[in-house]
């Protein structure tokens, strides 16, 4: 895929990075020629400064041939702009934003733009993480209402059946992390303590999740 | 009417002054702490609203779903553009207005961002100051829609075609009317068969070619 990245901050280097890696045509477009310091002196894509918003630079970017384009500056209001802009006179078909600060998460959302929100996403983990629950999200899908934990079995649960926790018809969607090893459903597996077991569930299932781990905890 | 101004500075207060004088409710919203005090000293303090103009909140606070036009005159296009687009989108404001910092952002200034109407500058200065080099001895007086028409005066020296001729018989541009002149002090109402003498001065409404060929007409 040909692949626009604008802002080359520490997201937008280290993401042309992985992009390149990869195996994607990449080219990093940043207002101040200092960023480029970000990128490592070995990195396959294109750079060009300038101003992301003027036709000339656009088309040295060669959007015309772009697949993608990410918005990763530190400006929320840029970053809109410029996604909506490749959206509709250039009909990218995979753009994506990041928002920067969440004060402003609804403003782009108001684009109707895809939204990364590296802060308000990095703020859940914190407090997730900080939690005594054992049930952490990982992520949410909203296009096919899909969601991931991460559920790390305590103490309290040694012996108990791992069909015990699952909601009905989430056993094929379930990995468990046990030391160094990799296990997968079995009708009799039972847990052990420090189990880091990993569950893809539809968001209609979670409320089920809940439950399951409410009578687990109140054991 | 109620007009909504994102950005105080340099245009957003001179309209805000303007419409007010007019009777029109204005709000003007503005976040520099420099501009917003001088803001305070020459607009009453309940048509200042500080904040970013980018907040949503405060742009509803500001009574944006209310307002019949939004004037976005920040010296950030991008703002400009993020902010008609918004007030369309989400708040049905009838009419936005954008002003154009950047020349070359100017191809974005149409309905990709539900701009109503873009004010390009540098370009509008631009053209004027070329106009007014053009012109010789002719003075723009008002400016009008946008620059496309204008009040113009010119004097008539002595020696020149116009003079001795009646207005009738004068071959004026198409887009150019005579609307008054001025004789030693006096004004005078142009009819047809009034003759027109030299040193008379003339007041004539114009479209920009119009100007030019009137300023060669009385020209030596």
């Amino acid at each position: 895929m040909n692949v626009i990245v604008v802002g080359c901050g520490r997201l937008g280097s280290t993401l042309a990075v992985q992009l390149s890696m990869s195996g994607h045509q990449v080219t990093v477009v940043d207002g101040s020629a200092a960023s480029f310091i970000n990128l490592p002196a070995d990195f396959h894509g294109r750079v060009i400064e300038g101003d992301m918003l003027t036709r000339d630079v656009l088309h040295r970017a060669e959007i015309e041939h772009a697949d993608a384009l990410a918005a990763v500056t530190n400006s929320d209001t840029l970053n809109a702009v410029v996604a909506h802009m490749a959206k509709v006179v250039y009909h990218i078909r995979n753009v994506v934003v990041r928002n920067y600060n969440p004060h402003w998460y609804r403003f782009q959302e108001a684009f109707g733009l895809d939204i990364v929100s590296t802060a308000g996403w990095g703020m859940h983990r914190f407090e997730d993480l900080l939690s005594d629950n054992p049930l952490h999200l990982i992520f949410t899908d909203d296009k096919s209402k899909t969601a991931i934990y991460q559920i790390i079995a305590p103490k309290k649960w040694q012996g108990h059946l791992l069909k015990e926790l699952l909601p009905e018809d989430s056993s094929q969607n379930v990995t468990i992390a046990r030391k160094s090893n990799i296990l997968q459903f079995a009708e009799d597996l039972t847990l052990k303590s420090g189990d880091v077991i990993y569950l893809t569930i539809s968001f209609e299932q979670v409320s089920a999740l809940h439950k399951r781990l409410n009578l687990l905890q109140e054991d | 009417m109620y007009v909504l101004i994102a950005g105080g500075e340099p245009v957003g207060l001179q309209l805000a002054k303007f419409l007010i004088a007019q009777h029109h409710q204005v709000r003007l919203i503005e976040n520099r702490q420099q501009v917003l005090a001088h803001l305070h000293q020459k607009l009453p303090t309940e048509v200042i609203i500080e904040g970013f103009v980018t907040e949503l909140d405060l742009l509803e606070k500001a009574g944006v779903r209310q307002a019949d036009v939004l004037v976005a005159c920040t010296p950030s296009d991008t703002e400009n553009l993020a902010l008609c687009y918004l007030a369309h989108e989400l708040y049905n404001v009838p009419r936005t207005i954008g002003r154009i910092n950047d020349p070359s952002h100017a191809w974005l200034f149409d309905q990709k961002y539900h701009v109503n109407v873009a004010l390009n500058e540098a370009t509008i200065l631009a053209h004027l100051i070329e106009e007014e080099m053009s012109m010789g001895d002719m003075m723009t007086l008002l400016k009008l829609r946008r620059g496309n028409f204008s009040v113009v005066e010119a004097r008539i020296p002595e020696g020149t075609e116009p003079v001795g001729v009646a207005i009738k018989n004068l071959v004026l541009p198409d887009q150019c009317i005579i609307a008054a002149i001025i004789r030693r002090g006096e004004m005078v109402v142009p009819r047809g068969n009034t003759v027109l003498e030299a040193s008379d001065e003339v007041l004539a409404v114009t479209d920009a070619e119009g100007a030019q060929q009137l300023s060669e007409l009385f020209s030596v």
